[in-house]
């Protein structure tokens, strides 16, 4: 028997015109591993929620056709007896967690369906989510990829058959994301769960992941294993799908000639190791870019930071950091979650003073400015751009700041951002009411709009799908001709490499590193130690010889070349 | 007056740290669950509760009030409550009955006056720090059960827990709202007294328009939250009494309870017997 | 299963304005119990300043649940999180914003309108002041005893809380619930919504307008809460508590601080048994 089956489901959104899922067939098989792919908007949550029975027993609609759970028709049971079938952690998981305490949470759902050993079931469930000795932390103590196992555990204490993930690592740094996956794998094989993920990032498809579905405007395209799905490159790519860049190296070298056609495409480096063996490194002519460092414009003098918590010491954050940020940098701020990224820029823009040490701004101490003094020099866009909507339209935000100012042609300059960042026809909605890409631009237009000379993001490019995120790092590159300085914090190695000229990694409340990006990847023990992880390719790069530092697919291909004998 | 005004301008949005009333709310509610108040059962503090917060309304006798104040004094300084509820609890003391003695004062009114509104001001003073004991000391999901087991309605419950989940978000959305207004606006200039007033007025602006976006940020959540407690078996909850049952269970009375109550008892019951006395 | 389809439904979207409600009300709450009171002179500019939150939801919503919530958000955030919890006393204000915040959500139908949107807002907020002021008058009259006797003090307090009810209708029933309100309302309306997967009120899905049963029912809810109020006070001085306690004096204290001793050693014998045998 099949663990999901669906036949002719459509579904339409009350108000909205269209249907969004659109004659749905699906046989999802007993413990399967099931990665959902597809664009924007295509209808992968809602057919998600169609499963655990929110459609349509809690969510209104029209709804057409039949899906089966463990042989269950979902219109004849309800919410609550389908929840100990099926599992879900959204994509905003946090707002998920209903309890103060993670033992609590976790065992929350088993106490509302009256299991008498709900406590038990709720450790087990951490124990297999790999929180244990947690269970009695406040869940405002966790990381974001901590929080993500607890959602995890809520979901898991009921002990259904099926667990559903909306993007579960989008959120996270490297090391927690493989934390979630290797738990989903230790779910799926030793206890024989069925999972399915809403799933864009291709290299973890590749690692872990059985089969994928691919679906286009509210139908299903195809379903397919995974290393048959990955092959066609094309077809993913034109829906904004991107797989991993191993291959599409070896989809590339192909249509160079430099592959037989017939060759099956590498997916994973284990996989890729065989197919590109003939590769040599012969690296092109070097690029030397000197760092030009000539006006400091921030300063960090011997920073200490600490935090109040609600129990026992103060946590420290800084300890005597200092750091020179120059005009004209792009510098990309790396580090896990926790290490001080956000403490850096919150310091930068007065929002938080140091215990000890002085931070300075174009030269002067901003120990007695305020924030506000200080925002005509340095901005901050947020991680969530949704706190940064506080007008009803992204006209009225983008022109806030100039507005109240009363800087001259604002009006004017207001039009031309919203061009510049192609938000013209959007100028009249409302920022919370729009897709990702479009937010994400729209508090960038923000963060420029007084023309600050150092500019700080958090972020950029979280919670993006891998087109979306093509898509922003376009724009950032734009940027660079319209900003001096620019600071990222982010966990996204590729926008990294892409972008940065200088790279800091925070580790422990000190800086461990600082420069260029061949001076940080090209240091395996730092990597290893702070857990950076760099692209995929860089890692396939270095597979093949130890001195390669390729960071995109292109400067892979140009790089290696077939050896002479093979 | 200027002085009022630089304190009241400069307090809204300047000195006022979200972090700091976070952290102290948090340290109230969950800092201090290893004192003898926290440990003990949620259902005879409320009983207890009960007594010190009615009685002392309606009993005029001077030496039995005070008797019943050191006796919650004395509980709230066992339940190690956070700084800024105390601050808060002598400021509301004040409120409510310092203004009236002022006024009363001013109406005419002779020494006299100021014997009952003492005594109103010793009340209202053992009251609160009853309420302070049993609330503050209390861990909030032992609290949540024992109002639940005196019958009070599932919803009220999960909502005490449920905001105490909320608040460091709410909190952290409501303050990157506000400093979006901070960073991006311009308040006007306040070194002058008008300028003063305009700051205020400007503040006060700031944090009503903030609610616009705050209003949709939080709607986005409480949907999915909403969503995720159909499917965590609330609804379910609410309507098995077996839940109810198994939660109950975690409840029980020890030997410190009694004691407590013990204690308590004979304290008042000294108490009256001075008040007889004397 | 259609109705009853229906009828769940309409129960998420009402615990979603209940959340929304509570969360965002109470937060309100817990910051207006700390900025400092705006005092002029003697008069006290106790401000409810943030009664437009529910007020607007209210009237885009379900006005029970965002009355409800509102309340209890109150009560919570600001109460039982600061330590502020008045006992009895609490009823009052509970009762008091529910229903200034029911009755303004009831009365408008049509959210565009902005005229009811303001007339609502400006008569939601003079119910809850109005009865606010009532209650404490009373309140004032019972604990302190020969109110009428102390010279200067019915005056005062008459003065005071009519003064304060005059002026907190004036400067923040304007100020701080009829105009944020008007701002808000058209605002978020036909926004907010749909982030709650709900469709807009409109004259035709909207309850009907407030008719003598919904008025009768607040009334009744009010005195109910009036009568909690001096429910025990009232009963106290009938089986005249204090009158028998002072006159049996001190026979039946000391009578009661024996009993009480004896409590104790129980419970310390009992434990000292009950801990020797555990470890036997």
């Amino acid at each position: 028997m099949n663990a999901i089956e669906i036949r002719q489901l459509t579904y339409t959104y009350p108000g909205a015109e269209r249907p969004i899922l659109n004659g749905i067939d699906l046989d999802v098989e007993k413990g399967d591993f099931l990665a959902i792919v597809g664009n924007n908007g295509c209808g992968k949550s809602t057919l998600c929620k169609t499963l655990n029975g929110l459609i349509p027993h809690f969510i209104s609609g029209e709804f057409g056709g039949s899906v089966c759970i463990g042989g269950q028709n979902t219109l004849e049971t309800d919410v609550g007896q389908l929840a100990q079938t099926v599992g879900y952690v959204y994509q905003d998981f946090e707002n998920q967690i209903v309890r103060p305490t993670v033992l609590d949470d976790a065992s929350y759902a088993c106490l509302n369906y009256a299991y008498q050993d709900y406590e038990q079931r709720g450790r087990q469930a951490l124990a297999l989510c790999g929180l244990q000795g947690k269970e009695l932390d406040y869940v405002w103590q966790l990381s974001g990829g901590q929080t993500h196992l607890l959602a995890l555990a809520g979901a898991v204490s009921l002990g259904p058959d099926i667990l559903i993930l909306d993007e579960p690592i989008a959120q996270l740094d490297p090391g927690h994301a493989d934390a979630i996956y290797e738990v989903l794998k230790e779910l799926n094989q030793k206890h024989g769960k069925t999972i399915v993920v809403i799933e864009h990032h291709t290299e973890y498809i590749a690692n872990y992941c059985r089969n994928v579905l691919l679906l286009k405007d509210g139908k299903v395209e195809w379903k397919l294993p995974t290393q048959q799905a990955l092959q066609r490159v094309e077809e993913l790519q034109a829906c904004n799908i991107f797989p991993p860049q191993i291959t599409v190296a070896g989809f590339a070298l192909q249509q160079q000639g430099r592959l037989p056609k017939t060759a099956q495409l590498p997916t994973t480096i284990e996989q890729a190791k065989d197919c590109f063996s003939q590769l040599q490194y012969r690296p092109q002519a070097e690029m030397n870019d000197k760092p030009n460092r000539q006006e400091a414009v921030a300063e960090f003098k011997e920073v200490w930071v600490g935090y109040r918590s609600v129990k026992g010491e103060p946590r420290r954050i800084f300890n005597g950091v200092n750091l020179t940020l120059y005009r004209g940098e792009k510098i990309a701020l790396i580090g896990s979650n926790g290490a001080g990224k956000s403490t850096t820029m919150k310091l930068l823009t007065g929002l938080l003073r140091p215990a000890q040490g002085e931070v300075l701004i174009g030269g002067q101490n901003i120990k007695h400015k305020k924030a506000e003094e200080l925002s005509r020099q340095i901005s901050l866009v947020y991680q969530n751009p949704e706190q940064m909507f506080i007008k009803d339209s992204i006209r009225g935000d983008i022109a806030y700041a100039m507005q109240v100012r009363g800087v001259a042609d604002w009006q004017q300059r207001t039009e031309q951002l919203l061009q510049q960042f192609q938000l013209t026809e959007l100028a009249e909605r409302d920022g919370r009411l729009m897709s990702g890409g479009q937010m994400r631009r729209a508090s960038l237009a923000i963060g420029v709009a007084l023309e600050p000379s150092i500019l700080l993001l958090d972020e950029p490019t979280a919670n993006l799908d891998i087109a979306t995120r093509k898509e922003i790092m376009k724009t950032l590159n734009n940027m660079k001709q319209i900003t001096e300085t620019v600071m990222i914090a982010t966990h996204d190695m590729q926008l990294v490499c892409d972008w940065a000229e200088r790279i800091i990694v925070l580790y422990g409340g000190e800086v461990v590193a600082d420069g260029t990006r061949d001076e940080i990847f090209g240091n395996i023990p730092l990597c290893q130690k702070v857990g950076i992880r760099p692209p995929e390719i860089f890692a396939m790069a270095q597979q093949l010889d130890a001195k390669a530092l390729c960071y995109t697919v292109e400067s892979f291909l140009n790089d290696f070349k077939e050896s002479d004998h093979g | 007056m200027d002085k009022l005004m630089t304190k009241l301008s400069e307090n809204i949005l300047d000195k006022f740290s979200m972090d700091f009333l976070r952290n102290q709310v948090l340290k109230n509610a969950y800092g201090n669950d290893h004192t003898l108040i926290a440990k003990l059962d949620p259902r005879v503090l409320l009983a207890w509760y009960v007594f010190f917060g009615l009685v002392p309304w309606f009993v005029n006798d001077t030496v039995f009030l005070f008797g019943c104040f050191a006796l919650v004094t004395i509980t709230t300084l066992l339940a190690q409550v956070a700084g800024l509820v105390l601050f808060l609890f002598g400021l509301g003391v004040f409120s409510q009955t310092g203004y009236l003695f002022l006024a009363t004062l001013l109406f005419g009114g002779d020494t006299t006056a100021i014997l009952p509104l003492l005594l109103l001001t010793l009340k209202v003073a053992t009251v609160s720090l009853a309420s302070i004991t049993v609330f503050s000391g209390l861990d909030p999901d032992r609290l949540s059960i024992g109002l639940m087991w005196y019958g009070c309605p599932e919803q009220f419950s999960f909502s005490v827990s449920y905001a105490y989940r909320m608040l460091p978000l709410l909190m952290e959305e409501f303050q990157n709202v506000l400093l979006s207004y901070r960073l991006r606006g311009n308040p006007p200039a306040h070194e002058t007294f008008k300028g003063k007033v305009q700051y205020l007025i400007y503040q006060v602006k700031i944090i009503i328009h903030a609610f616009y976006p705050l209003m949709l940020n939080t709607a986005k959540r409480s949907r999915t939250t909403v969503e995720a407690l159909e499917l965590r078996g609330y609804r379910y909850a609410a309507s098995n009494p077996q839940v109810r049952k198994i939660k109950f269970s975690a409840l029980n009375i020890t030997h410190r309870d009694m004691l407590f109550a013990a204690v308590s008892f004979l304290w008042v019951a000294v108490t009256m017997l001075l008040a007889s006395i004397l | 299963m259609y109705i009853k389809k229906k009828q769940q439904m309409a129960q998420s979207q009402k615990l979603m304005v209940f959340v929304l409600t509570m969360a965002l009300y109470g937060l309100a709450t817990l910051f207006s119990e700390l900025i400092p009171k705006f005092q002029l002179g003697l008069i006290e500019f106790s401000v409810e300043y943030f009664l437009f939150i529910p007020l607007t939801l209210a009237m885009l919503f379900d006005p029970l649940s965002a009355a409800l919530g509102a309340s209890t958000g109150e009560l919570i955030f600001s109460e039982i999180m600061l330590g502020q919890f008045g006992g009895l006393g609490e009823i009052e204000k509970f009762v008091t914003v529910a229903l200034g915040v029911y009755v303004a959500g009831r009365m408008v139908r049509d959210p565009q309108n902005r005229v009811r949107v303001g007339v609502a807002a400006f008569t939601g907020t003079a119910l809850q002041l109005a009865m606010g002021a009532i209650v404490d008058i009373s309140k004032v009259q019972f604990a302190v005893e020969d109110f009428e006797s102390v010279k200067g003090l019915p005056e005062s307090v008459f003065a005071t809380e009519g003064f304060a009810f005059a002026n907190d209708l004036l400067f923040s029933g304007i100020l701080f619930c009829l105009l944020p309100t008007l701002y808000l309302v058209p605002k978020l309306y036909g926004k907010i919504e749909p982030l709650l997967g709900m469709a807009p009120r409109t004259e035709r899905n909207s309850l009907e307008g407030i008719r003598p049963k919904t008025i009768v029912a607040c009334c009744v809810v009010f005195l109910g809460a009036v009568c909690m109020e001096f429910l025990a006070s009232s009963g106290l001085s009938l089986i005249d508590w204090e009158a028998s306690w002072a006159e049996s004096s001190t026979a039946i204290a000391v009578g009661m601080v024996v009993a009480a001793v004896v409590a104790v050693l129980a419970v310390l014998v009992n434990q000292k048994t009950k801990k020797e045998g555990s470890v036997a």
